[in-house]
């Protein structure tokens, strides 16, 4: 492998990872909140970031967040299943709370719109040390209608923060389409909080990545926050058990031939990145790895009575 | 030893605490050049202003109250000014968050971060609700009101040092209110409650205003030979419940008080734990004294009626002592 081809065989891997993940827990646990269609915008956002960077991901695509940052798959398997085997004991659901000590920022009371806020926080707390790491808030077409979204981007526009906003916008919260949860643009209210933002094709994982690479830079920089927009379509379910009978089967086809996997898959092919054979292996490689840890991850045990320790709830007083 | 008033007592101990380390620095509204409502941060601009810890925030509580658990979350110290109480409602969800965090992580993540709001009847006519109950529902938060400036100074700093998300209540009526002494030596923890007066007939349990009014009326009870012991509780969550239950062992009667209206105030807890513990030694009912379920009124002369006053908790007293 050259270095020239190391980020889009990357990119590529953390893609199929994402869609991998999907298809085996999406099959165990019916409130999986499926990717399906959205690879491209995941690997694109969370590829490259570094050690202190501080992420408060979406929840659709927690997981991959997660495992961007290095955590490890059969830990936060056992986590999505509830075992007392993941990371800090169980005690929260990894499928949209990863480990903070890597940077992430879960949505531990499930309310969307406040992890926002405390990216900012995360970002406040690089730029006060003079670090130049940033903070990343991920958030959906449906979450950009929180006050809490607004609130801070005006925050981090008028503190200069180091932070990168993201939009996965796949024109759909739960049965609410777009045009019934965004008036105007997204895109457009970065300019309205003075900082730069962009549309791009979420189903192009190259766009997606330059994008991230530009407003990432700038906020190393200290030259303050962006936005970005990825359009893309929920062409999975809600969660993976919804009957989605509240949308145009037609429309999903439409979207399910833009499948971003394979079109990257060809234009790796197509400009000799990648021969088809080197694909194959890494799909086959990572379903390996995915059945593996989930299989592992199902046979560990369930947490016991005494694991509620409740004297656990506050911190005490370090030595 | 200094004469100082609780805000002195409160701005000295922030102060105090951002000289000594770097990571602790001021949040909020108008907290900068202005310094704050009620001179709430008075002079922090001036020392550490230049260095960028004193920040003045856009009017976006939920956001800067977040602001401050990420920051907590990635080595800092935040102290956030929310201004008022009544904010409270706009930041809960990001001390339903803050609060779990420790547990969630298994320990892993602590959450340093004082929220400071100002609250209670006073001279400042407005902006007196006392929301703090709110909070005894979330794991993970404390909850902090002292009575006066030498514990305003020495909880004030251990907040700042403890490792959890604090609410840390400033009483509008005993902001101001004449200066008393405070020793920067005192020992620094959350937690425990205070014996404000000694006593041996029954036990008053109260905290920042209310602690003074129990005291004034504790005195005019034992006027009339009856000695009452003052539990200042100091911090509200979690509740010194090894000093609330010996006071109460001790005299037999127990009056609670409640600037919150009574539903769902936070000294229904007091109450609880007494019933549930103490019981065989009461010589009478708990007594709760606290004002009607009604939101908090404007008029001078409401708002008097509405709280519990001096002569109220005297009268509540006697009756306990049948
Ligand atoms: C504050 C809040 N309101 C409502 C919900 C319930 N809820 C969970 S997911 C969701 C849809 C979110 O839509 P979007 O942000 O577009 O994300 P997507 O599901 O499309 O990825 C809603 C309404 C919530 N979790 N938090």
């Amino acid at each position: 492998m050259t270095k020239s081809n190391q980020t889009p065989q990357e990119l590529y891997y953390l893609m199929v990872q994402t869609r991998t993940l999907d298809r085996v827990i999406g099959a165990h646990d019916g409130h999986w909140h499926g990717l399906e269609g959205e690879e491209a915008t995941i690997a694109g956002i969370y590829h490259g970031l570094q050690k202190g960077d501080v992420i408060a991901p979406h929840y659709r695509g927690a997981v991959s967040a997660a495992l961007a940052k290095g955590a490890d798959l059969k830990t936060l398997m056992a986590g999505c299943l509830g075992r007392s085997t993941a990371y800090h004991k169980g005690r929260h659901r990894s499928d949209i709370c990863g480990p903070p000590e890597l940077g992430l920022i879960g949505l531990y009371a499930g309310s969307l719109g406040p992890p926002l806020g405390y990216a900012a926080g995360a970002a406040l707390a690089a730029k006060l040390d003079g670090r130049d790491d940033i903070a990343l808030g991920v958030f959906g077409d449906g979450t950009s209608s929180r006050g809490d979204c607004h609130e801070a981007m005006n925050m981090a526009a008028v503190l200069r923060l180091p932070m990168v906003f993201v939009c996965q916008n796949n024109q759909i919260a739960i049965s609410t389409e777009l045009s019934a949860g965004v008036a105007g643009s997204i895109t457009a209210r970065g300019a309205s909080f003075g900082m730069p933002s962009a549309e791009v094709d979420g189903n192009d994982v190259i766009a997606v990545k330059n994008a991230m690479d530009e407003a990432t830079a700038r906020a190393r920089r200290g030259d303050g926050p962006s936005l970005i927009e990825c359009k893309s379509y929920r062409v999975a379910g809600h969660f993976y058990s919804d009957a989605e009978d509240y949308r145009d089967r037609e429309e999903i086809e439409r979207w399910r031939a833009k499948e971003p996997i394979a079109r990257f898959r060809a234009y790796l092919i197509a400009e000799g990145i990648q021969t088809e054979e080197d694909l194959d292996r890494i799909d086959a490689a990572l379903t390996e790895e995915v059945d593996t840890a989930f299989k592992m991850a199902l046979e560990d045990p369930v947490p016991e009575a005494a694991l509620l320790a409740p004297d656990d709830v506050y911190a005490e007083a370090r030595p | 030893m200094t004469r100082m008033t609780f805000q002195q007592a409160t701005v000295a101990a922030i102060a105090d605490e951002m000289r000594a380390d770097r990571d602790v620095f001021v949040m909020g509204e108008d907290i900068g050049r202005f310094g704050g409502p009620l001179r709430s941060n008075a002079g922090l601009f001036e020392e550490f202003g230049a260095e960028g810890r004193v920040i003045d925030t856009p009017i976006s509580e939920g956001t800067f109250v977040g602001v401050g658990v990420g920051a907590a979350m990635y080595g800092k110290r935040p102290v956030v000014d929310l201004m008022f109480l009544e904010f409270l409602a706009l930041v809960m969800q990001q001390f339903l968050d803050a609060g779990a965090m420790h547990y969630y992580s298994g320990g892993t993540q602590r959450v340093p971060l004082v929220v400071r709001a100002k609250f209670g009847v006073g001279p400042f006519h407005g902006h007196a609700y006392d929301h703090h109950s709110w909070l005894m529902n979330m794991p993970g938060v404390k909850i902090v009101a002292p009575s006066n400036p030498d514990d305003a100074y020495a909880l004030m700093r251990a907040a700042i040092r403890d490792d959890n998300p604090v609410l840390f209540l400033e009483h509008m009526a005993l902001y101001h209110a004449g200066k008393a002494e405070v020793d920067d030596d005192t020992p620094l923890s959350l937690g425990k409650a205070s014996i404000a007066r000694e006593g041996t007939d029954l036990s008053i349990y109260a905290s920042a205003l209310m602690t003074k009014r129990a005291l004034a009326a504790a005195k005019v009870l034992a006027e009339d030979g009856i000695s009452a012991e003052v539990v200042d509780l100091r911090t509200i969550s979690p509740l010194d419940e090894a000093t609330i239950l010996t006071s109460a062992r001790k005299t037999g009667r127990a009056l609670v008080l409640s600037e919150a209206i009574g539903r769902g105030s936070s000294s229904n807890d007091v109450a609880a734990l007494l019933a549930e513990q103490a019981f065989g030694d009461l010589k009478a009912p708990i007594r709760r004294l606290a004002p009607p379920n009604i939101p908090t009124p404007f008029a001078r002369e409401l708002e008097r009626e509405y709280l519990p006053s001096e002569d109220r908790i005297v009268s509540a007293a006697k009756d306990l002592m049948g």
